[in-house]
């Protein structure tokens, strides 16, 4: 007669030779205690018949989830419109850069003549226009950066939207009294236009991430209690994809 | 298909390519609603896949390919269910049964139903920790290794589970021969 503890131990071991997960010792220990012990010997047929029944009883028809997990929008379309951002933020940040330049040299070469009329806080009117140019040159070179180097873009993002804010409201009131030629006011719109290229960018570009999570954490909808509000007809043309949402970031 | 090829289509998906998320899906979708069959409930389980694969694709992008995918996936499933459970719980009164109208009765489990039926019980009346072991291993399909990953545990407690759960259905589903045996 032998043991249950040995018998429980020999259990373990045919279980996991069932799985093909016992190695060569345990084979030939199973082998060994089965030899005299006729209840683990029943024991092996009944749970290699249950294994089998278990595997094979239980299938279940799967619904269909893809189109309403994923959407029906083609691929490759949240690439294309990532390379058409990209593109367009290098543009603005060389169209950005060039008057950046320009403004710098003509500030250079308007500089050597007339003593500054007027002068804020320490900078002559010259210096005010050498700031402003290297400011501009510098957002043409930060456009340009980040249309390159994706993962950085988010950073830039609000230094632009405060400075835009700043900006969009100094230069109504500076039209509004004719301090500002419309046209000076137009070329700011050449940063607006980098700043939604810019957001585009980040949008579509896959962010840089801690590895796999599985513990993403959300509020979730309960049950039963009226209609999920993530409804799975939404217009797959403005919409964020699914795995675009802020929502799941633990 | 194989872990290798699921796990290049997560990575697809990461980077943006819809069809490979639909593939993804696809690919384990099946795996995934049997999971939470088992794990929660079969009536929900079609609502949890959807839910699972919500939280899946919007943490796509932490995703670095460092352990299987079909495993990410699935501790996520796991997850899922206990939050559903959770969620049951703390609700005293029993939920109504969901969407009951919209579902095709064609949906149920099928297949020699009286058997799959009595499979289905046996498992369900197991331990939660020895069913979620013995379904991953044996309903899904994974290696004790995969199944570890999934629970976060050590193997050999994969290893000793499943046969605990076995050992319970041999009881509980009673072969002939299980009559002689001693106990």
């Amino acid at each position: 007669m032998t043991s249950s503890s040995a018998c429980d131990a020999c259990r373990e071991a045919m279980s996991a030779a069932l799985d093909g997960e016992a190695d060569a010792g345990e084979h030939a220990r199973i082998e060994a205690h089965l030899a005299g012990c006729a209840d683990c010997r029943a024991w092996q047929h009944d749970a290699a018949a249950i294994t089998r029944r278990a595997r094979t009883g239980a299938v279940t028809p799967s619904p269909d989830l893809v189109d309403r997990v994923v959407g029906a929008a083609p691929g490759p379309r949240v690439r294309w419109r990532g390379v058409a951002a990209r593109a367009g933020l290098a543009a603005v940040g060389l169209a950005q850069a060039v008057l950046g330049a320009v403004s710098l040299l003509g500030a250079a070469t308007h500089a050597h003549h007339a003593v500054d009329p007027l002068e804020v806080l320490g900078a002559g009117m010259a210096h005010a226009t050498h700031e402003s140019a290297a400011w501009n040159l510098a957002l043409g070179v930060a456009f340009l950066a980040g249309a390159l180097w994706t993962r950085h873009l988010a950073g830039l993002l609000p230094v632009l939207g405060a400075f835009i804010a700043v900006l969009a409201v100094l230069s109504g009131l500076d039209l509004v009294a004719g301090r500002v030629e419309p046209g000076r006011v137009v070329s700011h719109l050449v940063v607006v236009a980098g700043f939604l290229l810019g957001l585009a960018v980040v949008r579509t570009v896959p962010r840089p991430g801690a590895g796999p999570t599985p513990g993403a954490r959300r509020r979730l909808p309960s049950f039963g209690g009226g209609p999920r509000p993530e409804t799975p007809e939404r217009p797959a043309t403005t919409a964020p994809t699914p795995w675009e949402r802020e929502s799941d970031v633990a | 298909m194989d872990d290798a090829r699921i796990t290049a289509l997560a990575l697809r998906a990461r980077d943006g390519d819809r069809a490979a998320a639909g593939e993804f899906v696809a690919a384990t979708q099946a795996q995934v609603v049997r999971l939470l069959a088992h794990l929660a409930d079969p009536s929900v389980a079609e609502e949890l896949a959807q839910e699972c694969y919500e939280r899946a694709l919007g943490s796509l992008r932490r995703y670095r390919g460092d352990a299987p995918a079909r495993s990410w996936l699935l501790a996520i499933a796991r997850r899922v269910a206990a939050d559903h459970l959770r969620r049951r719980a703390r609700r005293p009164v029993a939920p109504a049964e969901p969407a009951e109208d919209d579902r095709p009765l064609g949906r149920a489990p099928q297949s020699d139903p009286a058997e799959s039926a009595a499979v289905r019980d046996a498992l369900a009346a197991l331990d939660a920790d020895r069913r979620e072991a013995f379904v991953l291993t044996q309903v899904i399909g994974l290696s004790y290794e995969d199944a570890a990953a999934v629970c976060r545990c050590p193997v050999g407690t994969i290893r000793s589970r499943v046969a605990r759960a076995r050992a319970d259905l041999v009881d509980a589903l009673g072969e002939p021969s299980a009559q002689r045996r001693s106990g």
